[in-house]
């Protein structure tokens, strides 16, 4: 019995690491197969900043496009919120925001205060579109082509150096 | 040439740990006498070199050498000196350099301030720490070494370090956390070694005391200086958000606080050995795991690491080698003796025992609830939640409360035996009173009463009382006082004021929206608020717009400045909030939006005792510093 006791903040711990190390091995390919080329999945949801307007997937028609996944309350949103506003002036594609899972009215200040770089938001406060989307969290930005297809995503802060690296070749085709 | 040399010292750094991870053992387990080395030197000529390779990476930076790619993607030409030098361990691959220096750095302080006749215990335990140096040195040299080049054409000027770095807190913020972090290294490997040698329990933890007390006194500076650097940084007045990174540091806190408290016991009385042992072990896990979550980009934080896959596998490869690695050996040996000692219900070791339990099942619900969307995940394939402040202020409240109830009565106890409670009516009347003081005070200060700020006051006031009372109490002369008493005084005093502070400002805090044009002015609260100008100007590598804000309240007039940066490399904008900082209140002010030709928005918020936070978390970080100390004078 008392062996199994010492034994068991070895077993709780390796158990741990399985777990974090399964989910680091599958991440990257799973995210990329599953939407990589397919075109948006279809949504009907409400509008952030008009809750009576009803979008619809034939409502991106502004291509080329970034979706940008956002809420208040992720702070790394924050971060990433001068970028998008750059990323508005200078460029010519259109950005949509998907509002996730947020406090309407939190959002609205946002926007009204720190600007707002999307064409218009999507508010899913059940986070419906996002499950299709397969959305890990906010922030997480997808470029959609001019053909309407997915071809790129980022989990995380997107800035200078990723868009760069991963983004900005799509806008050049 | 320099990035070259200070590679080539990283490499012989790196092979210099791995004889020290190695040879001592073999002598002491292999019984090869003649590898014996002086671990004294070892540790000097470790910490000398990498000195100098850190030194010669600042060099790179300081020259604006951008054919080192480390420095070109965080610095550039009109970056200002200072943040030259911060740039060094602004991102990923100088951080752990810095890191392993910092490691480095506990080593020599701990052969060389530990006085013990058991010279293959401190061969085995400066062993260990090699291992984890060396395993450090591998990690950066494969995975993030710093001095890579961009060859052969090196682009002419760097891309900048991210702006909203470039700021004063921030510099000190990363060093003091990593030292805090790392410091934790050498608690590890006494625990390791005292499992193996099966050492005497008060002998141990007699060696591992003032390390743990010292790391856990950085770690607290580190923590309060992101916190305060988060509230005027972010421009939003929030001091804590519960992001990954902040709990990442959080839970080694709490492990660091409960393992110095175990510690005590186990000196004094001899119990919790094998308590001790494991919190050691996971006191040092949870520092490198919360490093793994941040850096292998599992968890988006605003935090932004470079993000890359095999990292992630080498760190959670080197947090599985070192602590399955403990725990296994941990859990072969037989510690033979079952600790004896006895004592009662009411006692100083109970209430340790108790202190521990709240402390270690809170850290395990924040690092589950940290980590929790990720195996959610896992199990469900691929179906999201989010856990966020919602979730952790529920389950902080009631530990925080149970904790301090207990702070406020634990000095009272004393070993072994079972303690009188006459002291309660009286530290029950005196804390209603201060309690009733503090709230008078904030009714004077601000007209108004929030019932929900009670609860922390009272909490407040019981701790302060608890502690100062027991300060009194004992008679001690004013020198006595200094020598014996200072350091716990200070360190649950600090609690008390931190704990005032998160009470008010998250009752008594304003906010509102404005929108004014220059000249114009609005009421808020009681105070008249008239925006002056606003001007261009012009930064070492930034333009800004540059509005002035007055504040009057009928008797203090003050102007505040609150700029809006656009960084001319990388064109991103960043908003420098104006803080009017004061004891009881601060007035805050954010510029917004233009929203036409000269009309602007601005967010103003008062936010009241938010100073007694970071007050209190560095009263906490110098009472565990002198406690730290003391340890040291004491043999």
């Amino acid at each position: 019995m008392k062996k199994i006791i010492d034994a068991l903040p070895l077993v709780v711990f390796a158990s741990l690491i399985i777990v974090l190390f399964s989910f680091l091995s599958d991440k990257d390919d799973q995210l990329e197969t599953a939407l990589i080329d397919s075109s948006f999945p279809d949504f009907n949801l409400g509008s952030l900043s008009d809750e009576s307007r009803v979008l619809t997937k034939q409502d991106i028609i502004k291509l080329p496009a970034l979706i940008n996944v956002w809420a208040t309350w992720c702070i790394a949103c924050r971060v990433e919120h001068p970028f998008l506003m750059k990323l508005k002036e200078e460029s010519r594609l259109t950005i949509y925001g998907l509002n996730y899972k947020d406090n309407k009215l939190k959002a609205l200040d946002l926007l009204e205060r720190d600007g707002n770089p999307f064409e218009f938001s999507i508010y899913d406060f059940e986070g419906r579109l996002a499950i299709d989307l397969g959305v890990y969290g906010a922030p997480e930005t997808f470029f959609i082509d001019k053909n309407g297809l997915i071809r790129e995503r980022h989990v995380g802060v997107i800035d200078e150096k990723v868009w760069e690296e991963k983004f900005s070749k799509y806008l050049n085709e | 040439m320099i990035p070259e040399f200070g590679h080539l010292i990283l490499i012989v750094h790196l092979i210099l740990s791995l004889l020290g991870g190695t040879l001592p053992l073999l002598a002491v387990y292999g019984n090869y006498r003649s590898l014996e080395i002086s671990i004294k030197k070892l540790s000097f000529m470790l910490f000398i070199l990498i000195t100098i390779s850190f030194l010669s990476l600042i060099y790179s930076f300081l020259v604006d050498d951008f054919s080192v790619a480390y420095v070109a993607q965080n610095s550039n030409i009109n970056l200002p000196v200072y943040y030259k030098l911060a740039a060094t361990w602004g991102a990923h691959e100088g951080s752990l350099v810095l890191w392993i220096l910092a490691m480095n750095a506990w080593l020599i302080g701990f052969i060389f301030f530990t006085h013990s006749k058991d010279k293959d215990f401190l061969s085995t335990v400066f062993s260990i720490s090699c291992q984890v140096i060396f395993a450090f040195s591998l990690f950066t040299l494969f995975t993030s070494n710093p001095f890579e080049r961009i060859l052969p054409i090196p682009p002419l000027n760097g891309a900048d370090l991210n702006p909203s770095l470039q700021d004063f807190a921030f510099t000190v913020h990363p060093p003091l956390l990593y030292f805090g972090y790392s410091g934790l290294l050498i608690p590890f490997a006494i625990a390791v070694a005292a499992i193996l040698f099966k050492k005497d329990t008060r002998e141990w933890a007699s060696y591992s005391r003032p390390w743990t007390l010292l790391s856990c006194s950085f770690l607290t500076l580190g923590i309060a200086l992101g916190s305060w650097w988060a509230y005027y940084e972010l421009g939003w007045g929030g001091w804590w958000f519960w992001d990954p990174v902040e709990n990442a540091a959080f839970v080694p806190w709490l492990l660091s606080v409960a393992l110095f408290h175990s510690l005590i016991t186990s000196q004094n009385r001899g119990v919790f050995g094998k308590w001790s042992i494991l919190l050691s072990i996971f006191a040092f896990a949870t520092s490198l795991l919360g490093t793994f979550l941040v850096r292998s980009g599992i968890l988006t934080s605003v935090h932004a690491f470079a993000l890359d896959p095999e990292r992630g596998i080498f760190l959670l490869a080197i947090l599985a080698f070192f602590v399955i690695g403990s725990l296994f050996i941990y859990s072969i040996t037989d510690f033979g003796h079952v600790e004896e000692n006895k004592y009662e219900l009411t006692s100083k070791e109970f209430g340790f025992l108790l202190n521990n339990l709240l402390l270690v099942v809170l850290a395990i619900s924040i690092l589950f609830g940290t980590i929790f969307p990720l195996i959610y995940e896992a199990f469900t394939g691929g179906k999201q939640i989010s856990v966020g402040a919602p979730y952790f202020e529920i389950i902080l409240f009631p530990f925080a409360l149970a904790l301090g109830l207990l702070q406020g009565v634990a000095l009272y106890l004393s070993w072994g035996q079972s303690s009188s409670f006459s002291f309660l009516p009286r530290l029950l009347i005196e804390s209603l009173s201060i309690f009733s003081l503090i709230i008078l005070i904030l009714f004077v200060l601000f007209d108004n009463l929030y019932l929900s700020s009670f609860a922390t006051i009272f909490l407040a006031s019981w701790i302060l009382v608890g502690t100062l009372q027991m300060t009194k109490k004992r008679n001690l002369s004013y020198w006595n006082f200094l020598r014996k008493r200072l350091a716990v005084t200070f360190a649950h005093a600090g609690m008390a004021i931190l704990i005032i502070g998160v009470g008010v400002v998250s009752s008594y805090s304003l906010e509102k929206e404005i929108i004014l044009s220059p000249g114009d002015s609005t009421e808020f609260s009681d105070q008249t608020i008239n925006f002056q100008s606003i001007d261009d100007l012009l930064g070492p590598n930034y333009t800004s717009k540059s509005a002035v804000v007055s504040f009057d309240d009928g008797s203090k007039l003050s102007n505040i400045v609150t700029e809006k940066r656009t960084y001319l490399p990388s064109g991103q904008i960043t908003t420098e909030a104006g803080i009017q900082a004061d004891l009881f209140k601060d007035l805050y002010v954010s510029i917004g939006d233009n929203l036409q030709s000269n009309i602007w928005s601005f967010k103003i918020q008062i936010k009241p005792f938010i100073r007694w936070i970071w007050l209190g978390a560095l009263l906490i970080a110098i009472g565990s510093f002198l406690a730290g100390v003391k340890q040291f004078q004491r043999r």
